[in-house]
């Protein structure tokens, strides 16, 4: 392509300036667009467009799309005394915040036993990754089997040691609900999280860790007051990842539990689903005024999250 | 230019050296239908046969039918119904008012006869005079129960069938202390199975007048006839009469829990129970020789009503207001509401219908199920409607979590429960 730029007509020297070459600073208005140009419309048709237009919705009722009636903020006035609302944001914050330490935590830990070369490592690496690569869907219908009462994994196994009294009905006790969904999404993402802890261990520098060594450092301290430290980016970005993606969490609890029992595993999605879907309403306002209030808050937590942090580190994602 | 010309002149001559088309037949119109029961053979097959029928016996129009879960189907809708692309008939129920006052339903009184629909069913779907949907599925909430297990456990049921509150609550402590499992429900995929017990023996205990006001937020679940019944049902729930399992347990599986494993004494199921339960055994149905009765719910003490019993309205048909293709969709939605139609209903499905039949023309191998059917339902009171096609929005989501999930389980007492619907349901 350079050579056909090169040697072309007068009409594309003029559409690039002279010695560009890898600097883009130079390049003129219609190339930038052209090469921007599909992206900024994906942006804006699939992003920007709704995001807009679920914010002015949200200010109207909307059982008629084609006769919205405006109401101001009376949709953010009901749903600041909305019960069920504020058990969901609540639901999804402890999920939000709980979820990715653990996530990133057992993905280290795993990371950490394959550098360590534990015996069967290829088996292990692939079977600790296997959960990434199953949908919600999937993993969903697995732990229905795994959690049933009756003839679940996890109860017999509980009966079989004479634990039978610890087996629950995990996903019907609004005091375990929650936390048994949380402990699914560990098990799905940590094997992500450890392909990348993994990565980046691998590329540590040597010398500093032989530095350590030399220094009659242990496997204890190396990890304490090394490993860790150097790897605190990559852990970093990999929390906030995670956090935004629990901030949004809806397939497996829709598929598990539909935010019950009692609404212990409401989130904010789940919630905005059924109001949108199945609150025998074709209103879309509230639930638009739901997901609007919702994109705020991640939105600022996000940035409050990469201040504090980028005040230490430098976090990239 | 001279390559330009050479171009124009091939084109030319191909064009005149290709065949001409004959003059196109007329096309019939295709119109688009969606209904429930992927996973219930017998109404599949019923809805299968209607559209097959119609489609060989009309040449202007032709269904194009697909069958989908009723969840998917009304997420669907909602979406597609906005923007105009639904389906030109759909599967709907009666408790889904907001279809009508969005108007998206289409009037039906102008395309088909309603001389075809039961009197009883007509309100269900009548909305300021007119009809909106063929009421294919009707239904009364039914007490079904396995006769050799009951025999086992040494109850013997009296001749009406009906057993008192003391005398139910002692079957049902009976099966606990036999390690039998008393009742099977599941509302893993459902907002209702859970509650039918405890709302067909407030409806007994309040009478019809009464229980319309409970059910129209008119009553509070503090007034202390439901207290009663509330604790009476506590008593039993505590003591675990409800499957630990009954959280995930979705209703075809809770069908499975009653007849065969692990097996459970009483099953409360509408008598659209006939659907999954007459399927083959290799497809999930009963066994062939599954001792299945119907008993009466439990007379309650100083009941208003105990043959008070609740008759509804299920799956039913609809036609887009917005269809471009009304005259097609009148026509299939006419060709299903006839006498005939109604009795291949009856006797494909095993289950009532909205569609007028004659019993007497009624071959169905399952003669004798439809003889307790009759016999229990005889001299009844019908209270129309379960609870969801009045409550609404948050009461609906309370009765969801709470009468059908939490209160069953055990995880909250009558108070509680009461309070919460109340919260939810009672009129300011």
């Amino acid at each position: 392509m350079p050579q056909q730029v090169g040697n072309g007509s007068a009409a594309w020297r003029r559409l690039l300036r002279p010695g560009t070459g890898g600097d883009t600073s130079g390049a003129s208005w219609l190339v930038l667009l052209l090469f921007l140009g599909p992206a900024l419309l994906v942006f804006g048709a699939m992003t920007a467009y709704p995001m807009v237009r679920t914010i002015c919705d949200s200010f109207f009722t909307i059982d008629d799309p084609d006769k919205p009636i405006w109401v101001g903020l009376a949709n953010y006035v009901t749903l600041a005394g909305d019960g069920t609302f504020r058990r969901a944001v609540v639901n999804t914050l402890i999920w939000s915040v709980a979820a990715p330490v653990l996530d990133v935590g057992v993905g280290l830990l795993l990371a950490l036993c394959l550098y360590a070369k534990v015996p069967f490592t290829r088996f292990l690496r692939v079977a600790w990754f296997t959960p990434v690569l199953l949908s919600y869907v999937v993993v969903a219908i697995v732990w229905l089997w795994l959690y049933n009462y009756d003839w679940g994994i996890v109860n017999v196994l509980f009966r079989a040691i004479g634990l039978g009294g610890l087996a629950s009905a995990w996903l019907g006790n609004p005091h375990l609900a929650l936390g048994s969904l949380i402990f699914i999404d560990v098990w799905k993402w940590a094997g992500f999280n450890m392909v990348v802890c993994l990565a980046a261990i691998h590329s540590l520098p040597s010398e500093v860790l032989e530095a350590a060594e030399l220094d009659n450092c242990g496997w204890g301290g190396k990890l304490r007051f090394v490993i860790v430290p150097m790897l605190r980016p990559t852990l970093l970005n990999l929390y906030i990842l995670a956090f935004v993606a629990k901030m949004k969490v809806f397939d497996l609890v829709w598929i598990m539990t539909q935010g019950g029992p009692l609404w212990s595993t409401e989130t904010v999605s789940t919630y905005v689903y059924k109001r949108a879907f199945a609150w025998n309403t074709f209103d879309l306002g509230y639930p638009a005024a739901i997901a609007s209030v919702w994109f705020g808050v991640v939105i600022v937590t996000v940035l409050l999250l990469n201040r504090l942090l980028r005040s230490r580190e430098r976090v990239e994602f | 230019m001279k390559r330009q010309v050479l171009a124009c002149a091939a084109a030319l001559c191909a064009a005149l050296l290709s065949p001409v088309p004959p003059p196109a037949a007329a096309e019939p119109t295709q119109i688009t239908m969606v209904s429930n029961w992927p996973d219930e053979p017998a109404k599949k097959a019923w809805v299968s046969d209607r559209v097959a029928d119609f489609n060989a016996g009309n040449q202007q129009c032709s269904v194009k039918l697909t069958f989908t879960p009723k969840a998917e189907i009304f997420t669907q809708l909602k979406a597609t119904l906005r923007t105009g692309h639904a389906p030109d008939i759909f599967y709907m129920e009666p408790d889904s008012p907001e279809f009508f006052d969005g108007g998206y339903l289409e009037p039906l009184d102008a395309y088909i006869e309603q001389a075809g629909i039961e009197d009883w069913a007509r309100p269900a779907w009548t909305h300021n005079g007119k009809i909106y949907g063929i009421p294919a599925e009707a239904y009364t909430v039914e007490l079904y129960y396995n006769k050799n297990l009951v025999k086992k456990l040494g109850v013997e049921l009296p001749p009406d069938f009906q057993l008192t509150q003391a005398q139910f609550a002692d079957l049902v402590n009976r099966a606990i202390k036999a390690g039998i499992a008393p009742v099977a429900a599941g509302v893993g995929d459902r907002p209702y199975p859970g509650a039918f017990l405890t709302f067909e023996s407030l409806l007994r205990k309040l009478g019809i007048e009464d229980y319309g006001k409970l059910v129209h937020g008119q009553l509070s679940y503090n007034d202390p006839r439901v207290i009663a019944v509330l604790t009476w049902m506590k008593g039993m729930i505590d003591a675990g009469a409800y499957p630990r399992s009954m959280s995930t347990l979705k209703l075809g599986e809770a069908h499975f829990y009653f007849y065969s494993s692990p097996g459970a004494v009483i099953f409360p199921d509408p008598s659209w129970y006939t659907g999954r339960a007459f399927a083959k055994p290799e497809d999930g149905g009963q066994p062939a020789d599954f001792p299945l009765g119907i008993m009466q719910y439990p007379a309650m003490d100083n009941g208003a009503c105990p043959t008070c019993k609740t008759l509804a309205v299920g799956g039913s048909f609809s036609m887009f207001s917005k269809s471009p293709h009304k005259e097609c969709a009148g026509a299939m939605l006419r060709s299903m509401a006839t006498v005939e139609n109604g009795t291949k209903w009856m006797e494909m499905v095993a289950l009532q219908t909205g569609i007028k039949s004659d019993p007497n023309k009624i071959d169905s191998p399952h003669a004798d199920y439809f003889k307790d059917l009759n016999a229990r339902d005889k001299n009844a009171k019908y209270f129309f409607g379960v609870p969801l096609l009045y409550y609404r929005g948050k009461c609906a989501e309370t009765y969801s979590q709470v009468m059908n999930a939490a209160f069953p389980e055990g995880l909250i007492g009558v108070k509680d429960a009461a309070d919460q619907m109340d919260a939810a349901c009672l009129s300011k």
